[in-house]
């Protein structure tokens, strides 16, 4: 299994305050990754870095197949490569959903308009609305508009799908419909990095897990090593407090 | 039927006589150096005054307007080197006249034109509505002027004259010769005898007619009338000049008194006038439009430049938004029409008009579109930013649909401001509607072609503005478009 994303050195200041410290990371092709930790400890943070929306600090270096992660040219091969699914979906609210899903590849990819059609029907279908093609996001509910975010995200084909806490924003009945899609996405041998906060989830999909607090990753290892088996102190106490809850 | 309230406003409650007059016209009326009225007609009003025991008022009024002011009962009395015309005894009645005038051409000293016939293909200016306007659009064919230009009056008129944007001005005789008189480089080329004849204008059936009328009798008896010509012209007048020889009142053709819709809404200077309008309104659409299209494409530039590019050009394009917001825009047009050209840029009428309306609504669409853009969540541009979109298609696939939809109230009322703002190229001698308007009520001396294109303004704004409050108002109820 060969390095798909590489962080060296990573570090994101916002003006003095440091959100994420010296992160030192790889990110295995095909692996799911979920990054958990309390509020404010800089996950969403360390995850944007990957797809340049937040500008890491000079001293790091960020690659994702081997390319290098700066501004200029190379950054719309990253973002070919990099898709995210954000907390908030940010679907385009004046495309139909079908638009919002064939957007990306016919601009970003050059893909033709047939066949993005074409693609954005099978993924609708893949993430079960395929009914809704033709309706407006304000017409969804937030389960549905959430499922149609991440269409779009596999519309790009990406190596690898960035996760935002995707389930945040749901009501709780919704949460477990979008979950569930990306079980299985699990299977396909895409790679994953997801910030969530659904430990039992993060559990069952996870390859890998890392906790993160105050800006650094306390600790990481398999899902068994993390909820079992924790070695580290703020690691335990963090794990009782949402587990409890 | 509706009558016209008799002197609504002329009854002064001092009982003074109230007179309108276009001052700044010389030597008739204008101002001296501390400000004080002075000029032939106003020495002339003021011995009427004198004479029937009754203080004068004098106001401001530009020559287009004293027409309606006579009318309306806003002001007794007219002067202005007013000529007695048969259109205008049709709406409104003369004193018997008190000079005879006629038309004269001025040109720059150094030109090659020294006649009529050298004009032709050129533009000759005239003042609006006025004796010259009427003589030189008569007399189009046989000289075959390129093109008449209107001004409101002699100083931008003769502006123009001496940047050389008209060949020729053509105006009553006396004014030019007296404004020329100090002025070497312009000459009066030309006199057209056209027998005008000033006179003192008043409503229909005025019984101060006849008042007037007998002072100007008594003046003309003792010789006083003559001295006036004397004392402004440097010399008595001629022996049987209406400035000598006592004369009848004008007879009035038509009826004697107007009531108000035959005043305000005449079905006969509405037949005769309307084509002019039609055409002013096409000048008017045509300068809105493309106004309104090209300071949009301006504005938005403005914005995304004001938004993304670097500090210099922020400052440099948050500076122009300031200062256009800033001037009124008559006063930039003026600017722009008038001085651009001793810095060797000469616009025309039309692009004169465009240019400002686009440099000075581009100012408010900037900021509009800014608005519209700050308005629109970073969400969006970062799923834009996610799925490898470059700036450009980012900008025109995600963010300006959504931007606009959430300005095109303010836009579209900043649109119906650029098409109103239309009728300030008046000013610069544009034929649009407003400028056909005021032209075709001078000549008909009633204000019908005014209050039609009011109606045709209304006509094609009101559509706008109720849709732009139907949109608001659903905005507010929080409805989809
Ligand atoms: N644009 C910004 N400017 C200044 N500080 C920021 C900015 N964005 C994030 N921060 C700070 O950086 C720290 C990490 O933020 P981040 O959003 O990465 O945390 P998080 O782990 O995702 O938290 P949450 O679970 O609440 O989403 C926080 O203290 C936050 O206040
Ligand atoms: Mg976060």
């Amino acid at each position: 299994m060969s390095v798909l994303i590489n962080l060296k050195n990573v570090s994101k200041h916002y003006g003095n305050f440091c959100a994420v410290k010296r992160i030192n990371l790889n990110i295995v092709e095909g692996e799911v990754l979920c990054i958990i930790g309390p509020s404010g400890s800089g996950k969403s943070t360390l995850i944007r870095c990957i797809n340049y929306l937040e500008e890491y600090d000079g001293k790091g270096k960020i690659t994702v197949n081997g390319i290098t992660v700066k501004k200029g040219n190379n950054l719309k091969n990253i973002r070919k490569e990099v898709a995210m699914v954000f907390q908030n979906f940010n679907l385009f609210p004046h495309l139909n959903i079908l638009k919002n899903v064939m957007l990306g590849p016919i601009r970003s990819l050059k893909v033709s308009q047939s066949n993005a059609k074409k693609r954005a029907y099978d993924l609708l279908g893949k993430v079960g609305i395929k009914d809704q093609a033709d309706k407006f996001p304000f017409q969804l509910s937030g389960g549905q508009q959430q499922r149609v975010a991440i269409a779009r995200a596999l519309a790009m084909k990406p190596k690898v799908i960035l996760f935002d806490e995707p389930t945040s924003s749901l009501d709780p009945e919704m949460v477990s419909e979008v979950l569930d899609v990306i079980k299985d996405l699990a299977g396909t041998g895409v790679t994953m990095v997801i910030v969530t906060h659904e430990m039992s989830f993060a559990r069952q999909v996870a390859d890998k897990i890392i906790f993160m607090d105050e800006g650094v990753i306390v600790e990481e290892g398999s899902p068994d090593q993390i909820f079992d088996d924790s070695k580290k102190e703020r690691t335990r106490i963090f794990l009782k407090s949402v587990l409890k809850a | 039927m509706l009558l016209l309230p008799m002197d609504l406003y002329s009854k002064d409650i001092n009982n003074n006589i109230i007179v309108g007059a276009n001052i700044g016209n010389v030597p008739w009326e204008f101002q001296d150096s501390d400000g004080s009225y002075i000029g032939f007609e106003i020495d002339l009003v003021n011995k009427v005054g004198e004479q029937l025991k009754r203080k004068i008022k004098i106001i401001n009024i530009p020559f287009n307007g004293l027409f309606a002011a006579v009318q309306s009962g806003r002001v007794d009395l007219a002067i202005s080197s007013i000529n007695i015309t048969e259109k205008r005894l049709e709406s409104v009645s003369f004193t018997q006249p008190y000079y005879d005038s006629d038309q004269s051409l001025t040109v720059l000293n150094n030109s090659k034109i020294k006649n009529l016939y050298d004009l032709k293909g050129m533009i000759v200016a005239v003042d609006t509505g006025s004796t010259g306007d009427i003589w030189a659009t008569e007399n189009n064919e046989k000289y075959e002027f390129g093109e008449i230009r209107r001004y409101e009056g002699l100083v931008p008129a003769m502006l123009d004259l001496v940047i050389g944007r008209v060949a020729g001005y053509i105006s009553d005789i006396p004014a030019l010769l007296y404004y020329t008189k100090d002025k070497p480089n312009l000459e009066v080329v030309e006199r057209m005898p056209t027998g005008g004849l000033y006179s003192m204008m008043l409503r229909k059936n005025n019984s101060l007619l006849f008042e007037v009328n007998d002072v100007l009798i008594e003046m003309k008896r003792s010789g006083e009338l003559n001295e006036l010509h004397k004392k402004w012209f440097g010399k008595f007048a001629a022996k049987n000049s209406s400035t000598i020889k006592i004369l009848d009142i004008p007879k009035s053709s038509g009826k004697l008194n107007l009531n108000l819709t035959e005043t305000f809404l005449n079905k006969r200077v509405f037949l005769e006038t309307y084509p002019m309008l039609i055409n002013g309104f096409y000048i008017t659409i045509q300068l809105g439009l493309l106004s309104i299209l090209l300071g949009l494409i301006w504005g938005l530039l403005l914005s995304l430049i004001r938004l993304y590019s670097n500090a210099f050009l922020r400052f440099l394009v948050k500076t122009y938004i300031n200062v256009f917001r800033s001037i009124p825009l008559l006063v930039f047009l003026i600017i722009v029409f008038y001085a651009f050209p001793f810095v060797g840029i000469r616009f025309s009428p039309f692009n004169a008009a465009l240019f400002s309306l686009v440099i000075v609504s581009g100012a408010y669409f900037a900021e509009i579109f800014r608005s519209g853009i700050e308005a629109i969540p970073k969400g969006q541009f970062e799923a834009a930013k996610a799925l490898g979109l470059s700036p450009y298609h980012t900008m025109v696939d995600i963010i300006l649909p959504q931007a606009i939809k959430i300005v095109i109230p303010p836009l579209t009322n900043n649109c119906i401001n650029v098409l109103k703002d239309t009728a300030l190229a008046s000013i610069v001698a544009l034929p649009d509607l407003l400028k056909q308007a005021t032209q075709a009520q001078a000549i008909a001396a009633n204000p019908t072609p005014l209050i039609v294109s009011a109606f045709i303004y209304l006509i094609f704004l009101l559509p706008m503005i109720l849709w732009v409050s139907r949109i608001e108002k659903r905005y507010r109820s929080g409805k989809q478009l």
